[in-house]
């Protein structure tokens, strides 16, 4: 019986150890505050296709010079507006490809527009090199415009978008396509 | 977003194993053995578990990595750390939590037919499964820039989670010397139950030289399901400013643990076979059954295509309204909202084993043995295989044990297991028998004990009973 009761406090003790070194060790849990997540999305911007036929009569007497021809529009655009992409958007760059067989040159604007339509933050202007007529290669311009981060503090209020292009000197002579296709790069830094 | 990120890092963190219970069944000295295995051959007059702590069981586990990946105190920058764990998980490694509480537990010899156990009781259960959601991990911790092309899986989201009460009654009956047969009738009451699985669909970023522009971000055949019920009632709860919350509803999860809830019904099947004197084959059917989710219920259904390829402007040919993007998703993959009924089936377990015994006990004194009974034999060895259907495919545990009864008081199992989880998990049960009073304690994964956060998961199961 002696020897019952010393293998069974034997075992009960093995039992407490076990439980008494069963810890957590090596580990360091405050390394949560450490933790960033830094993901990087690219996601379309604008596109548009700007085609001399759709803006000058093609029966027009090519003679006939057109000072300048403006399209403008404004579209709903509160990407920026989140309190999650104010706070923890580190930047964006925005890449603007322009691809023209036109023989003129375009002047690419945009900018952003509050609630009350109220132009804020920066305007930006890019612009796109003539081509060289319809048939040729496209000539390229490729532009990256970069939102800091105190200009998207700046956008938060943004819900619109307003953007125009405009050439010169135009007649129905003019032939070629002017295309815009864009993109947006947002590096996130999200502190937990 | 954080709360997502912490669930997500609990998720890593706390740690599961299956429902496998391989200290406790067929360990015949103790009643619990009868409920993974009805047909276990059990030599009691009568048991009463202690109510509340007659089998406290948690049961916690990670497939494919451990807290000690993401929060070794190595010097690594943590940052570093989760993107290689990220990259090393995939969507078939998961974390599993169960949990049950026996409030009751009984049985009794029937005094007519003596070959006649019968057993029954209540008990409480948490079953949470989630798989790791690889796809939309890397989505939101490194973005879409490195994966252009690749599609991002919505099969990749799957889990499930409930909590029930389990209503049971058991029949175990020795049908002959060498055959036991034992069956339980199972009433579930469901308090609260999520799933969400064979989701389909992907979301990918293509690249587009010859399109409109740089991209399309396409969804495509995109169909995700939320299934939840007893949520919405609570919900609704949580949202009326003038309830006393907290009274309301832990009285409404009263009422449905009181058979108030989603009602189902199951059975567990078990027989224990000997071919010989010294050998025993058994095998077992757990929870082979149905919850009927008829009340409370609320499933979440998004199904659809979307191809954006950002705004056109300031140009536009298609003559469209330029439309608000949300909207224009919103209507193209429409969230549903349904109170349709649903039948889930539970969770289907299946255990076997082989054993050997041998050393019997005999000194003439009958010192081991209970009355009018065989001298019991002191040590066995043997195997057993457990297998667990879940929302994926299913889990597999196999394990080698050996049995030895030191003393007529102190009994002991140990085994060593192999599943998903590790290779080298070794598991000590310990359950003292002195006078009518039994206590047990059993855990697995004994290696890790010494650094839990190496441990890619841990079972604990004790109780106390009366055993007569």
């Amino acid at each position: 019986m002696m020897k019952t009761k010393k293998t069974y406090a034997l075992l009960c003790l093995v039992c407490i150890a076990l439980m008494s070194i069963s810890c957590v060790k090596d580990v360091d849990f405050d390394q949560v505050e450490d933790i960033v997540l830094t993901p990087v999305f690219e996601v379309d911007f604008i596109f548009s296709r700007f085609d001399t036929n759709q803006f000058v009569d093609p029966d027009l007497d090519p003679s006939i010079i057109i000072p300048e021809v403006v399209v403008q529009d404004t579209l709903n655009y509160d990407l920026l507006g989140t309190d999650f992409v104010v706070d923890n958007l580190d930047r964006v760059e925005l890449t603007f490809e322009f691809r023209n067989t036109i023989q003129r040159s375009f002047d690419f604007d945009f900018g952003f527009l509050n609630a009350g339509d109220q132009r804020i933050g920066p305007s930006f202007s890019i612009t796109a090199n003539a081509g060289n007529g319809p048939g040729t290669e496209p000539v390229v311009t490729t532009e990256v415009i970069v939102l800091d981060n105190a200009t998207i503090n700046i956008l938060g209020d943004a819900n619109r978008l307003v953007s125009s292009i405009r050439v010169q000197n135009v007649n129905s002579g003019l032939q070629g396509i002017l295309e815009l296709r864009s993109k947006g790069t947002y590096f996130i830094n999200y502190e937990l | 977003m954080r709360a997502v990120i912490y669930l997500s890092i609990l998720f890593w963190g706390s740690c599961v194993y299956s429902q496998n219970k391989e200290m406790l069944y067929d360990f015949t000295d103790l009643p619990q053995s009868l409920m993974s295995n009805p047909g276990a051959d059990v030599n009691f007059n009568r048991h009463f578990g202690v109510p509340f702590l007659s089998q406290f069981h948690v049961n916690a586990g990670l497939r494919g990595a451990s807290l000690h990946d993401v929060f070794a105190d190595d010097g690594r920058s943590i940052n570093e750390k989760i993107e290689t764990t990220l990259n090393k998980l995939t969507s078939n490694d998961h974390l599993t939590l169960t949990q049950q509480l026996e409030v009751l537990n009984f049985g009794w010899k029937s005094k007519k037919y003596r070959d006649v156990y019968f057993s029954g009781g209540i008990y409480q259960e948490l079953d949470l499964i989630g798989y790791f959601p690889k796809d939309f991990a890397v989505l939101a911790y490194q973005g879409n820039q490195d994966f252009l092309n690749q599609p991002f899986r919505f099969s990749n989201i799957s889990a499930s989670g409930e909590l029930l009460m389990v209503y049971h009654f058991g029949y175990n009956k020795k049908v002959n010397k060498k055959l036991t047969f034992g069956a339980r009738a199972k009433l579930y009451s469901s308090l609260l139950h999520a799933r969400t699985a064979r989701n389909s669909g992907t979301f990918t970023t293509v690249e587009t030289p010859q399109g409109n522009n740089i991209y399309q971000h396409i969804v495509s055949n995109a169909d995700v399901t939320l299934r939840t019920s007893g949520y919405a009632a609570l919900r609704d709860i949580s949202e009326d400013a003038n309830a006393q919350q907290g009274k309301e509803i832990v009285n409404k999860l009263i009422g449905r643990a009181l058979l108030g809830g989603n009602l189902g019904i199951g059975v567990d099947v078990g027989v224990t076979h000997k071919i010989n004197e010294q050998l025993n084959l058994t095998g077992s059917i757990n929870d082979l059954g149905v919850i009927f989710y008829t009340n409370d219920v609320e499933t979440y259904r998004a199904r659809g295509n979307y191809v954006f390829e950002g705004f056109e402007t300031p140009i536009q040919f298609s003559g469209e309204e330029s439309q608000n993007f949300l909207d224009e998703l919103e209507e193209a993959i429409p969230l549903d909202t349904l109170s349709t009924s649903y039948i889930t089936m539970r969770p289907l377990k299946l255990n076997g084993s082989i054993r050997y015994s041998f050393n019997k006990y005999d000194d003439g004194t009958c010192y081991s043995c209970i009355e009018g009974e065989d001298p019991p034999y002191l040590d066995a060895l043997g195997v057993q295989l457990f297998m667990q259907f879940r929302p994926k495919r299913p889990q597999y545990a196999a394990s080698l044990f050996y049995y030895k009864r030191l003393f007529n008081f102190l009994r002991t199992k140990v085994t060593y297991t192999i599943d998903d989880y590790s290779y080298y998990n070794l598991g000590f049960l310990l359950s003292t028998h002195i006078d009518k009073i039994n206590f047990y304690i059993s855990a697995n994964n004994l290696l890790d004990y010494t650094n839990l956060a190496k441990a890619r998961g841990t079972s604990v199961q004790l109780g106390f009973n009366i055993i007569m």
